[in-house]
């Protein structure tokens, strides 16, 4: 381990460290542009120059592309290196076109910074200056050429980091351009970090372009619940509206960036159609007014019709405080428990999932970074957790192995072996590569000759000898390994898959010492809804039944939106027709909204900050940004706001929602546990084991893990076979799956996020097209259950023969399916001319 | 283990195959061929064949010089500004002459659309400077004289 010295200051380093950074370490911070942690050095922008005194190298050098070495002397304040760094800042600000007052970046801006600290106050150079044209770079991010040092940070992180390449230099010296070939939306679903990164004004952030400077935002820490991950982020909040939002360093989640969904899928909190005032009956009403009413008419049914009429439907959107006090409030009335989920199928695949993780086996999101052959098994991570694509990148790019498991025609900015099985031949797939990797040499051959016999299944593939030539390949890699990462989806997978993942995570963490386990888990908060929710198999599916039945007269629903995800969306109109009582708490304007006789509004995370378990294990907590109110711009037309208020921040009736439910448990002449009032933390901290640390709050800002040591893991279920197995040769299975934009439930209230979602597709096997007629754009009529719906044919080589897979989109009306999964016959897809 | 494969997605992206890449400036050179500079289509073309994004073409050819992205003459007046054509005063005599005889600043194309002028750097003709190029052909030990009989040349050959 070098030692070196830096300003007097001696320090030691791990080998390989550049000067830079180990000059970070002691809390120099030397000036630079293009070097960025995790870009790395490339040594374009000479910004980081010190002096050299002793040591292997003299003189002025760059910081960032000497490794620190024995016996260095460095000095960042020599005269010789200020005055260097001086004339760089000077050098690059020739063209820089000086237009701060127009610029975004302007009050944190690196350029600026560097420009004021390096003392160049005074322009010499009187000359013209270099100018580009612009483009359009879609709806996200807004260029402007003109501001650029040259700093090759953007096409960095796009092309070699993130893996798109529709954004990078073109031209030559001093015409260098980044740019895109042509104006147009950019591909990249991280396009949003080149606003974080570039140190000066030429990527904005398009929305927030205009509406504010850094010191006029109020501005916290916050996290993204627009997926599983909890990636952290920084909220900017000004005129009672979130403005923008950025990524947040955590060296445990998310790293330094975050995903276009994330940063620009907030607005569902300033919409104007959001439901800021409580109503009965569709009447506008006090919030006080509508927490009595509600509380009578539960008092009255259970009265009436005993408290099992009465049922609650949680969210995985909402905080661990609502899904806590929605627990507690059932047990106290003797309710039912709450359903989080719909289908009960997910629900027990969420609750396996979890019960597999423990300290041993579970790795965050930083660590895929580090594995050396990963496995994914049923998901989607441009789809169901963005960023863990751009993880299992940084994986691969340091060579690991990856392999999907899925029959999506998964998309990732990297190569990787996908075996593109049916969902019912996951588990086979999966059990047959893991086998052949634990294999001793010798059991090979013959093992091998088994298999052949015994796995009917793959015989039945039309792409079985390829499938087999992958898993052999795979398999010797993944004995080589030494740090593998398995990596399961709950979505689409069957129902024993993430026990059987866990099952083998276990086995490999004995064989080889080391072996992480990832799940991917539907929404923000699935792991609370998972932990906190009932051990029986019950979900809302059910308890639609009982509605229908007339058993459940009352629904209360808690930040939730069945509309979203029930796939049978007369059904549910029909149900909640029949209760009595439909109270619902939200703060988007959803169809359940439409239909509450009581509706109370909630506050977002934006405006009362909370705490989220990630898919990890990870809680997290969300500071309050903001405190609520309408938008001033949806005020006095966008004018000035009213010199004098009446009382009350306009538009600030949204409580939170557990708050609303101690008022509701206060309605039912119930008395909450004093305490839970000021810290509703406390009374879930009781609620589960795992949670028992959440007493201590100081932590969790950047997160702590509820983790057993040892899982108690729920076994591998006895059939491991799924239900739905090969129908009849022509059958197609049909998947409802995620996709980046337009199918998650928050997100898809942005307009911007609408824009780039992008027309329906319905993907095929391209061998399954030719069989139907079909080719690449050709509109299809296909019929479910209780409907038909339009969309355009994508053929793909990629992915599994007899599936086809429709992403859940709101304009797709896919809820005529009438059930969680389907098949379909051929017939049902009809050509559009 | 080869796992190369294409990438296709929905958001777009595409892996590079090296073995193709390395056919990018051949490839470029012959689709400037066909009008004398790169159209759009010709790069999105190219970029199709070699499966590659246009963007990732656009960024080499506007890399080099000798690949024009706008219009040019029939004529490419191509005057050596090297060091040596320069040493032998040359390039701003040469390259003035022309511009002068041919009204045209450099880098702009005559309005017959015959000729465009431009500067470049060694031509390897050092020995012979000073020196341009015409289109293909090298012209050596130019003179005033010399540049007239080659633009009279040039002009009566239409
Ligand atoms: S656009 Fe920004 S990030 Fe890219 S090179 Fe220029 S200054 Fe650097
Ligand atoms: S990956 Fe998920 S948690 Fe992270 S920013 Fe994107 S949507 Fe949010
Ligand atoms: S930071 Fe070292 S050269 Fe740019
Ligand atoms: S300098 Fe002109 S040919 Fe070499």
């Amino acid at each position: 381990m070098p030692n070196l010295i830096i300003d007097d200051l001696p320090i030691e380093v791990p080998a390989g460290t550049k000067v830079i950074e180990a000059a970070e370490q002691l809390g120099i911070i030397i000036p630079r542009f293009c070097y960025h942690k995790a870009l790395g050095s490339v040594g374009a922008c000479r910004m980081c120059a010190v002096k050299f005194l002793q040591g292997p190298f003299k003189g002025v050098q760059m910081s960032c592309l000497i490794d620190a070495q024995d016996g260095m002397v460095v000095s960042t304040t020599d005269e010789e290196a200020v005055a260097f760094r001086k004339f760089i800042i000077e050098l690059l600000m020739l063209n820089h076109p000086h237009d701060c007052p127009v610029c975004d970046e302007g009050g944190q801006c690196l350029l600026q910074d560097m420009t004021v600290a390096g003392g160049h106050s005074l322009r010499r150079y009187l000359g013209r200056k270099r100018t580009y044209r612009d483009q359009n770079l879609g709806v996200f991010i807004a260029h402007e050429m003109n501001r650029c040092i040259h700093c090759y940070r953007c096409s960095r992180f796009y092309q070699e980091f993130a893996g798109y390449r529709d954004l990078g230099p073109t031209q030559i010296a001093n015409r260098v351009y980044f740019g895109r070939f042509e104006d147009g939306q950019l591909e990249s679903p991280f396009s949003g970090n080149l606003v974080d990164l570039c140190p000066t004004g030429v990527y904005t952030d398009k929305p927030a372009r205009f509406q504010g400077r850094r010191w006029d935002f109020e501005r916290l820490p916050s996290l993204c619940i627009h997926c599983s991950l909890g990636c952290n982020t920084i909220a900017n909040a000004r005129y009672r509206a979130v403005v923008r939002v950025e990524a947040r360093f955590n060296d445990a989640v998310n790293g330094f960036f975050i995903c276009d969904r994330g940063r620009f899928g907030f607005p569902y909190t300033n919409q104007p159609e959001r439901p800021r005032q409580a109503r009965i009956d569709g009447n506008e009403s006090s919030l006080e007014d509508a927490v009595a009413g509600a509380g009578r008419k539960l008092a009255d049914i259970a009265h009436r019709a005993g408290p099992n009429a009465i049922a609650c439907l949680g969210s995985r959107r909402s905080s661990l405080e609502t899904q806590g006090l929605l627990n507690h409030l059932c047990q106290l009335m003797q309710w039912a428990e709450p359903d989080y989920f719909l289908d009960p199928l997910l629900k027990k695949k969420v609750k396996s999932a979890i019960s597999q993780l423990d300290s041993r086996v579970a790795v965050s999101l930083r660590q895929v970074e580090t594995a050396d052959f990963i496995l994914a098994v049923g998901v989607d991570p441009l789809g169901e957790a963005p960023m863990l694509a751009l993880a299992m990148r940084q994986a691969q790019r340091k060579e690991a192995t990856v392999a999907v498991i899925d029959p999506r025609p998964v998309p990732l900015p990297f190569s990787f072996e996908h075996l593109a099985v049916p969902t019912w031949e996951m588990n086979g797939c999966l059990k047959l590569l893991m086998e052949e990797a634990m294999r001793k040499e010798d059991e090979k051959s013959a093992a091998r000759d088994r298999m052949a016999a015994e796995e009917g299944w793959l015989r039945n593939n039309p792409a079985s000898a390829e499938i087999r030539r992958q898993i052999a390949q795979l398999a010797a890699l993944f004995q080589a390994s030494r740090n593998p990462v398995l990596i399961c989806g709950t979505d689409i997978v069957p129902e024993a898959t993430p026990a059987v993942v866990g099952a083998w995570a276990r086995s490999l963490l004995e064989e080889k010492g080391k072996c992480g386990l990832f799940y991917v888990l539907p929404d923000a908060n699935a792991f609370g809804a998972g932990l906190l929710g009932a051990a029986n198999d019950h979900a809302f599916l059910e308890t639609v039944g009982a509605i229908e039945r007339g058993e459940v007269r009352a629904l209360i629903a808690v930040e939730s939106d069945p509309f979203e995800r029930f796939p049978d969306r007369s059904r549910l109109e029909q149900a909640l027709a029949k209760l009595e009582l439909l109270l619902v708490l939200d703060y988007v304007p959803s169809p359940m909204v439409q239909q509450a006789h009581i509706f109370l509004p909630t506050s977002t995370l934006f405006e009362t900050g909370s705490t989220f378990i990630n898919q990890e294990g990870r809680i997290q907590i969300a500071q309050p940004v903001y405190h609520g109110g309408t938008p001033l711009s949806q005020m006095n037309g966008g004018g000035h706001p009213p010199r004098v208020y009446a009382g009350g921040l306009p538009g600030g009736e949204p409580k939170p929602a557990w708050q609303l439910l101690i008022d509701l448990a206060g309605a039912l002449s119930l008395a909450i546990e004093t305490g839970a009032v000021e810290n509703p933390l406390s009374l879930v901290a009781s609620a589960h084991p795992l949670l028992a640390g959440l007493k201590n709050t100081s932590s969790l800002l950047d997160g702590v893990r509820c983790l057993p040591d040892v899982a108690d893991a729920e076994p591998v279920p006895a059939d491991m076979d799924p239900a739905v197995g090969p129908g009849t040769e022509n059958e197609l299975q049909l998947l409802f799956v995620d996709s980046i934009f337009g199918a998650e439930e928050l997100s898809q209230y942005a307009d911007v996020i609408r824009q780039v979602e992008g027309e329906p597709c319905l993907y095929m096997h391209t061998q399954d097209a030719e069989r139907l007629g079909l080719v690449e754009g050709d509109r299809v009529l296909l019929t479910l259950d209780a409907g038909a719906i339009e969309a355009r044919v994508c053929p793909s080589q990629s992915m599994a023969p007899g599936t086809l897979v429709l992403p859940r989109r709101r304009k797709l009306e896919w809820q005529k399916a009438k059930s969680f999964s389907t098949r379909v016959t051929p017939d049902r897809i009809e050509k559009l001319k | 283990m080869n796992t190369k494969k294409e990438f296709k997605s929905p958001v777009g992206g595409a892996i590079v195959d090296p073995a193709k890449q390395s056919m990018m400036l051949a490839a470029l050179y012959i689709a400037q061929e066909q009008n004398g500079y790169l159209t759009k289509e010709a790069v999105q073309q190219v970029a199709k064949r070699l499966g590659m994004t246009p963007g990732d073409v656009y960024s080499t050819a506007s890399f080099y010089s000798l690949f024009r992205m706008k219009p040019v003459g029939r004529y490419v007046i191509q005057v050596c500004e090297g060091i040596s054509c320069y040493l032998n005063d040359g390039a701003e005599r040469v390259a003035d002459y022309v511009s002068e005889k041919l009204g045209i600043k450099l880098g702009e194309t005559t309005r017959d659309g015959m000729f465009t002028l431009e500067t470049v750097q060694c031509l390897a003709s050092c020995g012979t400077a000073p020196a341009m190029r015409v289109n293909d052909q090298l012209y050596e030990n130019l003179s005033p004289a010399i540049i007239d009989d080659i633009l009279e040349r040039l002009m009566g050959e239409v």
